[in-house]
């Protein structure tokens, strides 16, 4: 990954001017909806790319090394080998950009992926995922031991309690800890956005989120009753442009939750190249939080290539 | 998209492109055309006529292909389709209301069925307008259609209506015309532009299908804007309305003036818009808004980008970021691309700095979307706005400062604000001289909204309940033009001739009074210094003198009448009540003196005089009344959001008063402009002129602010030239000659002016509104009716719903309203 965010000082003054028209913002995610450019090469192109952007997920409560073995060797080959070379696309590295886990499971995911010879980051959620109400001290504890374990990415979970209350001075203070906690490892901040009310608060959190030093700001743990939403998005991402402006540092971005079809992700790529640019188009700078996501996506690229639509077990599970 | 073809996977997957836009079927609007020959014929009786020996106009799409041609109507065309729209006419406005809803409601379910056909024609003539649009307008209008009778009572249709568009005009600015002309029971002529008559004709045929009977709706195309002149020089045509671009309208007013038709104008394309950023918007929001509106390849209006100072580094860099990948805008012509280039050119000159999405290619009729920052005002690139993807971005420092920008144009369609500021909103949405007011959104329309230009944007009000009474006169009145060929008139020399130069005599008890006219609240004689003499009908002994008034003195008059009227629209409505009350009670205590000036040129018996006098203080009572019963109030939208209409005045109004009933006719105009904002400069009737100039006493008696209300007397030709010409006058209303109608109409074109016009002859025996008024009550309802809805012009705007989250106390009842 490239230079990290450092953060800055936490800008309580900017963070008060903070306004957002819920209407302009629900009208603007229409819009982006409603694009549809992408066939045939371009479709096939734009869907490898979101492969390339997934954090292939499993987060349940039965996860057992077998099952994340699996998603380990299915990240190392997302789509099947005789598709991609039908594209040429085989020698181009195309892996999902990480495997991402709980915290027990990472020691697991790492072995998988160290036996099968791949340098796939994996990710871990941590802090008391996904509720957050647990105490400071037991969930700096989890990062560490995360990071411990061999995860190269932490994706934290901020208090909402601290959020929804506006104490963002206290909140950067806890989102500090968990960065110092992370060591090298990169830090991903889960927003809940679905538990946060209204888009002012959303971009708010973000905000602090980044001036706390996040890697990346994400939607949503999967677990709420709002997850990723497009307006919601649109919100974030134009923090995250607001933060570019002012201090040079890209941070990146991951909608999580309830992203399951190839048309979703496309419409997700497009949202940021629209909002954010093309640089923005990478795993670096952007990830998909997802686990049934990457089926819809092998079919539609098995589609593309054979004409034909796929059964489901046509095409290796993870 | 040459080489498209060979971009590999991989290519795609690093440059992350999008793909070339689909290129939509045109295959089912492709076989409408087909089945017509590729040559439309006129929708003349229901059906296609196609006449022999007609020039063609033939139309080609964007690539250049050849779409199809259209006939170009001549004369006997026109009176064959004027012949079928009374027919029309006749069948249609004696269907019930119920049976006319259904017909619109009809055309909405045979849209369902042939959705494609449509979209792809509008697509194919570039007259964008979408299926579910149309439907929205009939959905609308056919409720209007069968809720006429019971909430418009006593308006009958006008008859034939003509509805002329220009060229550039879209489908849905003809169709918002149509519809509502149509739903009020009048048959419809169109006279389509370039771009809307292939739509138009195929609707037409649709409108038939669905039950609309033949000759209820007529589509006549021609090779331009003086088919429309033509086409009203028929005498069977009722009434001209027009939209689209402001100089076709120009034409086409001065093509009809004299012709006794009465035309509106509502020039909806080619305005100066301005899109004003406050520091308190959401920034972003604001800039999204600003990259829809600003960049498409048909540009309605010019918008103007004003941004709050403090604001100014945070839109540029947005606008920046936002723009980069752009792609270019396609131009229509080679020649526009010259004038853009001296656009841009220019603003570098003087030292503006460009945002590109990229930088234009050296020739071609592709350019990038820029903003040429660092525009002013008197920038020739703002002042004559030229086509192409240009977005002129000026700062302004302060709240009333962005008003003053905003309101600094010719111009008053429409304007953006953004803020999520609810006061500030409210208060720069009252203060904009425009029709429309989008606030946190941008061109949002809507069939229900009321839209009606200030100045040069308009004058008539399309949209909503008030844009149904262009279509329908009160059932007790006659129309007030009577039909009449131009007469060939030097409009340099109208109103030009010299008053016969008289003496008036010393002041002695016997010699006749010298009356003072009325400027500025100060009673004082004319600039010129001359009086005329007032002598009873027939000629005979001079009665009195009054003065000689001319263009000076109607300058000082509107001088006086623009400074005090904004104070006086802004005042409460119960406070303009009560000095109307109290001029109607002076004009009361003041009876006998009136009644006397009423009397003395022998036409009224002494009785009938001070009956003259009662019912006029009874008519400014019933004008007091009306003050704060006039109301605006929230709007149906689809969409989500709020909409407000709010009666705004239109400002310093003319009025050149009638001669019959000299004093209930004034204080009835006089009532009705000031009631509701205005101020007025009035003419007395030339020959009737001393009820009026005695009413000055009455007048200064009256908490009225000194110079809204001005007399001034003398010749009514030379008056009309001086209201006419007078740039800051924004309506007329005239009784006259037929010659004065003519010059008034061809003249009061730039600015726009709002002429309402009766012709009177010399015999009297032409109906004047207001002698039938004196006799029937009922009667005078509708006429009330008809004045306040002449006068009013109701501003518009929108609100997003959570636009004003900060305020909230506020917001509650807001919402509710």
């Amino acid at each position: 990954m490239s230079a990290r965010n450092p953060g800055t000082k936490l800008d309580l003054e900017r963070i008060s001017k903070v306004k957002v028209n819920t209407q302009a913002v629900l009208k603007r995610a229409q819009q982006i909806q409603g694009q549809k450019l992408l066939k045939k090469q371009w479709q096939a192109a734009w869907l490898l790319k979101a492969v390339t952007c997934i954090d292939l997920t499993t987060l349940a409560g039965d996860d057992t090394p077998s099952n994340v073995h699996r998603l380990c060797l299915k990240a190392i080959q997302p789509v099947r080998i005789d598709l991609l070379r039908k594209m040429d696309m085989h020698d181009k590295g195309v892996t999902t950009a990480a495997v991402c886990v709980y915290p027990s499971r990472v020691a697991d995911a790492v072995a998988s992926l160290k036996a099968a010879n791949s340098s796939l980051p994996v990710a871990s959620v941590a802090t008391g995922f996904p509720a957050g109400q647990t105490p400071l001290e037991t969930r700096l504890q989890e990062v560490r031991m995360a990071v411990a374990d061999g995860a190269t990415e932490i994706d934290i979970v901020i208090n909402r309690t601290l959020a929804l209350t506006g104490q963002w001075e206290a909140m950067y203070d806890e989102i500090r800890q968990f960065r110092e906690a992370c060591g090298d490892a990169h830090m991903k901040t889960i927003l809940a956005i679905g538990e946060l009310g209204t888009f002012t608060n959303v971009y708010k959190a973000s905000m602090v989120a980044m001036m706390a030093g996040s890697d990346f700001i994400k939607t949503s743990t999967g677990k709420e009753a709002v997850n990723a939403t497009y307006p919601v998005a649109i919100v974030m991402v134009r923090a995250i442009r607001d933060y570019y402006l002012c201090t040079g540092q890209k941070v990146g971005f991951k909608p999580a939750g309830g992203i399951r079809t190839a048309q979703e992700s496309l419409v997700w790529l497009c949202l940021i190249k629209e909002e954010l640019g093309n640089d923005w188009l990478c795993p670096h700078l952007f990830r998909l939080g997802a686990s049934s996501l990457l089926a819809d996506i092998e079919r539609q690229i098995y589609h593309h290539v054979t004409g034909q639509y796929a059964a489901y077990h046509e095409l290796p599970m993870a | 998209m040459a080489g498209s073809a060979t971009k590999t996977v991989y290519d795609i997957f690093q440059s992350m492109e999008y793909g070339p836009a689909a290129v939509s079927s045109t295959v089912t609007a492709q076989a409408w055309l087909d089945h017509h020959s590729r040559s439309l014929g006129l929708f003349i009786d229901g059906k296609f006529v196609r006449p022999a020996d007609r020039q063609s106009r033939s139309l080609t799409d964007s690539k250049g292909a050849n779409v199809c041609s259209t006939v170009c109507a001549v004369e006997d065309d026109v009176s064959l389709c004027a012949s079928s729209a009374v027919n029309g006419y006749k069948a249609w406005s004696g269907m019930t209301c119920y049976s006319r809803a259904k017909v619109l409601l009809r055309l909405v379910s045979s849209l369902g069925q042939h959705t494609k056909c449509v979209l792809e024609l509008c697509e194919l003539c570039e007259a964008s307008c979408s299926p579910s649009t149309l439907v929205r307008l009939l959905q609308y209008y056919s409720s209007w259609a069968q809720l006429r009778d019971t909430l418009i009572t006593n308006w009958t249709p006008l008859g034939v209506v003509a509805v002329v568009v220009s060229d550039d005009c879209s489908l849905y600015s003809l169709i918002l015309k149509v519809l509502p002309a149509l739903a009020m029971g009048n048959s419809v002529i169109v006279v389509p532009g370039r771009s809307t008559a292939a739509p138009a004709l195929l609707l037409a045929q649709l409108f038939v299908g669905a039950g609309l009977p033949a000759g209820a709706l007529n589509v006549l195309t021609g090779s331009d804007i003086m088919l429309g002149a033509t086409v009203a020089q028929d005498p069977r045509i009722s009434y001209i309305t027009y939209c689209g671009n402001k100089q076709d309208g120009v034409k086409l007013c001065k093509a009809t003036a004299g012709m006794g038709v009465p035309i509106s104008v509502s020039p909806c394309i080619g305005a100066t818009c301005s899109f004003i950023i406050f520091e308190s918007a959401d920034i972003d929001s604001a800039v999204d808004g600003v990259i829809e509106a600003a960049f498409k390849k048909k540009k309605e209006v010019h918008w103007v980008l004003c941004v709050q100072e403090s604001a100014l580094d945070s839109v540029v860099a947005r606008l920046s970021l936002r723009m980069s990948g752009m792609k270019c805008v396609g131009l229509s012509s080679e020649a526009d691309r010259v004038l853009v280039d001296a656009a841009v050119q220019e603003a570098q000159q003087q030292g503006a700095k460009l945002v590109q999405s990229c930088t234009a290619a050296p020739s071609g009729a592709l350019y990038p979307p820029t903003v040429l920052c660092g525009a002013a005002p008197s920038s020739s690139f703002v002042v004559n706005p030229c086509p192409g993807p240009l977005l002129p971005l000026m700062t302004f420092r302060s709240n009333t400062e962005a008003v003053t920008l905003g309101n600094h144009s010719p111009h008053g369609l429409a304007a953006s604000i953004w803020t999520e500021d609810l006061t500030l909103a409210l208060e720069t949405a009252k203060s904009l001289s425009v029709g429309s007011v989008w606030v946190n959104s941008h061109s949002v329309s809507d069939p229900c909204l009321p839209v009606s230009g200030h100045k040069d944007s308009g004058t008539c009000t399309d949209g909503g309940q008030e844009g149904l009474y262009q279509f329908l006169r009160p059932s007790c009145c006659s129309c007030p033009l009577p039909r009449s060929s131009p007469v060939s008139l030097d409009y340099t020399k109208f109103g030009t001739a010299a008053s016969p130069a008289i003496i008036v005599p010393d002041e002695s008890a016997s010699s006749p009074k010298s009356y003072l006219q009325f400027v500025g609240g100060k009673a004082c004689k004319a600039e010129s210094g001359c009086s005329v003499a007032v002598q009873p009908p027939g000629g005979g002994s001079v009665l009195a003198y009054c003065p000689d008034g001319g263009r000076k003195d109607v300058r000082n008059a509107v001088e006086a009448a623009s400074k005090v009227q904004p104070g006086w629209m802004k005042k409460s409505p119960s406070a303009r009540a009560q000095s109307l009350y109290s001029l109607a009670k002076n004009l009361e205590s003041k009876k006998k003196d009136m009644a006397a000036s009423l009397s003395i040129q022998g036409t009224l018996s002494a009785e009938e005089a001070e009956n003259e006098v009662d019912i006029s203080s009874a008519r400014l009572s019933d004008w007091a009344a009306y003050c704060d019963k006039l109301q605006g109030g929230s709007l149906p939208m689809p969409q989500s959001g709020s909409a407000l209409s709010i009666p705004e005045a239109l400002g310093v109004v003319g009025l050149v008063l009638p001669d019959k009933n000299p004093l209930l006719s004034m204080v009835t105009l006089l009532g009705a402009a000031i009631a509701t904002g205005n101020a007025v400069i009035m003419v007395p009737s030339q020959k009737n002129p001393l009820a009026a100039l005695a009413f000055i006493q009455v007048l200064q008696a009256s908490d009225l602010p000194a110079g809204l209300v001005n007399i001034i007397s003398g010749s009514r030709d030379q008056l009309t030239v001086a209201l006419a010409n007078h740039s800051v006058l924004k309506a007329i209303w005239y009784w006259g000659s037929a010659e004065g109608c003519q010059y008034l109409q061809y003249s009061c074109t730039c600015p726009l002016k709002t002429l309402r016009l009766f012709c009177q002859t010399d015999d009297g025996q032409r109906v004047n509104l207001y002698t039938a008024i004196s006799v029937n009550k009922k009667k005078k309802k509708c006429n009330v009716n008809a004045n306040l809805r002449a006068h009013v012009v109701p501003g518009l705007f929108v609100i997003g719903a959570n636009a004003l989250s900060d305020v909230t106390s506020v917001t509650r009842s807001f919402r509710v309203v």
